[in-house]
């Protein structure tokens, strides 16, 4: 194998270099931190895939080697166990919604900001900041009172004075599954729709202004001036955040934990992924490390992959311009 | 295509800044007028009331007999371009220009007609494929000037359109631009902080000084009477000189005392002075106004010494002391000065203009107010 040789050599020597650079004793603490908090626990979650570990019973289970027995049961699972399909099909529904409200109601907010005075949307976009402000479990607490399937609910509360309904109706547990999948991406909806706003804001505020008068002079409406102008202009953020909280919301559960935890939302249809991996590792009767190792590793493969797909489908690479012309 | 008329306008932004006040001025079909002014004066705002981006606080504007006042950018059919152009990054340089005429929904194959017939008239027919950032600046203005005119419109509006272009290529730019208004007889607004440019491009200047106009006149009315100190000291490179003088008689002909020195009133003056009966004036002379002479004459040269020759090429321009003020004089001819050597300056008389030094205005503008009142 002459080739391999060369090419591991070659790389052995530009790390001897780049050990020895300046650049390596800049970087190091960063690179350590990296090293200790991301690139060995993921060694370990793969390493954990390949094992039967259950109940933290490290001693007993960590040294044995099982292939891929877990990544076989995980898709077993997958195809036989209702509640786990009903995993992934929230799964795909929650990230999908949640997704869309992120970023479109971001960017309506961030438009529609820049089209008021200044002042208002100073104070709107203050509001929109609170849910992100609010700590987890007091901002879960709001959404369980407000969602409640009792008369003290809001909702309820509400329709029910309004003579609209009779006796209180559980969305999350007796509207299934829309009822349950609508709670959990209000509940993240609103949380994530205030970080698209701020970057979308601040792009915005980076455009001339005088692009924007051109455009109203040369007889643009708001509408004509936001599809032409602003949007074009604001499409690497768009494609900034749209990946960014794609990738966020395949491995948030917290807000999504105490709700199911709660009883506010089904169990089935109100936990996706990356909750699903934190309890198969914690919370059920048997703590079955080993496979939520694998489904954990599998989640990490599947947002790459999805990840890298937004960044094509967006055209990234068009993103970087071609060098400018002889001129 | 219109005239503009301004009557009255006011504009007071949020917070009380006033942006102009009082406005009136009227632009003909087809004039070019430039809107003179230092930075903050007020120019730009006269611009975007007349664009209709602002909304005046009081006043009205017409186009012609129309009043447009209360009309919104998009119906008053201007051509607005900007100091950095603001050409839409995204767009190649065809969809820029075919911006406006799209908004207004004019056929496609009509649009491609419009867009290349400017492109060629201001050549730029061979860069309709390219994006903004591939162009160099005077490329840039020139799509810009492409994308105001593409639509026809009844007012050309240019906000320091050349101010991001090198000196060089500024001047000519500057006859190429004064051609193709000239070519188009398009009623056309300049505005510009740039005293060289409304000189040598506007049919009519309007001085403008903390949102008033100080004076509106042709570019040799401007020039050669200003009406205040602020307008002869911002037009002219070097600007205006101006000495301060006390008024003196003898045998009951008023004299000019500037120091040591002793000056006839110009004739044209004298009237003026005598019925204004000023005790001080601020004598203002321009500096190509002024000869330089080795022996003094009575009653018309000014006693000065040498502080610094500067030779342009071109000209020289020779800086004096006079009475512990400093003088520009600018002279063609080659002269061999040492610093701090005695001169004396014997000023055209007829090309001098004599201020009040608390209103700043000139004397023949002061009487014809007093007279009004």
């Amino acid at each position: 194998m002459p080739k391999s040789s060369v090419f591991s050599s070659k790389a052995l020597h530009g790390f001897k270099q780049f050990v020895r650079s300046e650049a390596s004793r800049f970087l190091a603490l960063a690179l350590f931190l990296v090293a200790v908090f991301y690139i060995i626990p993921i060694c370990i979650s793969v390493y954990m895939s390949f094992t039967p570990l259950r109940n933290w019973n490290i001693d007993r289970y960590a040294g044995i080697f099982v292939g891929l027995e877990n990544y076989y049961r995980f898709f077993y699972l997958l195809a036989n166990d209702p509640s786990v399909k009903s995993v992934f099909l929230t799964t795909a529904v929650f990230v999908a919604l949640t997704l869309a409200v992120n970023v479109l109601g971001g960017l309506s907010l961030a438009i529609a900001t820049f089209f008021v005075n200044e002042r208002a949307a100073g104070g709107l976009q203050l509001l929109w900041l609170l849910p992100r402000m609010t700590p987890i479990a007091v901002y879960s607490l709001i959404w369980y009172y407000f969602f409640h399937p009792s008369s003290i609910g809001t909702i309820n509360g509400i329709l029910y004075k309004l003579g609209l309904i009779s006796k209180p109706i559980d969305i999350g547990q007796g509207i299934i599954p829309w009822g349950a999948w609508a709670i959990i991406v209000f509940v993240n909806g609103l949380v994530g729709v205030s970080y698209g706003m701020i970057v979308f804001t601040s792009a915005i505020n980076n455009i001339p202004k005088e692009l924007v008068i051109a455009a109203r002079v040369d007889g643009a409406s708001n509408w004509d001036i936001t599809r032409k102008i602003l949007v074009p202009m604001l499409r690497w953020h768009i494609l900034y955040v749209t990946t960014w909280q794609l990738l966020s919301l395949l491995t948030t559960y917290d807000h999504l934990f105490l709700l199911v935890k709660w009883g506010l939302v089904n169990r089935d249809y109100g936990t996706t992924w990356s909750l699903y991996i934190y309890n198969t590792a914690f919370l059920t009767g048997l703590q079955d490390q080993g496979l939520a190792a694998a489904a954990g590793v599998i989640l990490v493969i599947v947002s790459s992959i999805l990840g890298f797909i937004t960044l094509k489908l967006m055209g990234f690479d068009k993103l970087i311009k071609p060098p400018r012309g002889d001129l | 295509m219109v005239s503009v008329k301004l009557v009255n306008v006011t504009k007071v932004f949020r917070g009380g800044v006033v942006g102009v006040k009082d406005i009136n001025l009227v632009i003909e079909h087809g004039e070019f007028m430039a809107l003179l002014g230092p930075s903050g004066s007020g120019k730009s705002t006269t611009l975007y009331l007349i664009a209709g981006i602002y909304k005046p606080t009081r006043g009205r504007i017409f186009f012609g007999d129309k009043d447009v006042t209360k009309l919104p950018p998009r119906e008053r059919n201007v051509g607005l371009v900007f100091q950095n152009w603001a050409l839409y990054p995204h767009m190649k340089v065809f969809d820029n220009i075919a911006f406006p005429l799209r908004l207004r929904k004019i056929p496609e194959s009509e649009i491609r007609k419009r867009v290349v017939s400017v492109a060629r008239m201001l050549r730029i027919d061979g860069l309709l494929d390219r994006y903004p950032w591939q162009l160099s600046g005077g490329q840039q203005q020139r799509v810009a000037m492409a994308r105001a005119l593409a639509k026809e419109p009844d007012v050309l509006l240019l906000d320091e359109p050349m101010s991001n272009l090198d000196a060089v290529l500024r001047i000519s730019v500057r006859a190429e631009l004064k051609r193709l208004q000239r070519e188009l007889g398009i009623t056309t607004i300049y505005v510009t902080h740039d005293q060289a440019e409304a000189l040598a491009m506007a049919d009519r200047i309007a001085l403008i000084n903390e949102g008033s106009i100080v004076q509106i006149g042709t570019p040799s009315e401007v020039y050669g009477k200003p009406r205040t100190v602020f307008v002869g000291g911002f037009l002219g490179n070097p600007p205006m000189n101006f000495l301060e003088a006390t008024v003196g008689y003898v045998e009951d002909k008023p004299i000019l005392v500037i120091g040591n020195n002793k000056l006839r009133v110009p004739d044209h003056y004298e009237e003026l002075v005598r019925k204004l009966g000023l005790n001080q004036v601020i004598v203002g002379i321009r500096p190509e106004d002024m000869g330089i002479m080795d022996k003094p004459v009575p009653y018309r040269t000014i006693r000065a010494q040498v502080y610094a020759v500067e030779p342009m090429g071109r000209e020289t321009i020779v800086v004096a002391e006079v009475d512990g003020s400093q003088v520009k004089i600018v002279t063609s001819k080659s002269i061999v000065l040492r610093e701090d050597q005695d001169i004396h300056l014997y000023p055209s008389f007829e090309k001098i203009v004599l201020f009040d030094p608390k209103t700043e205005k000139a004397l023949e503008v002061l009487y014809e107010e007093e007279k009004l009142e």
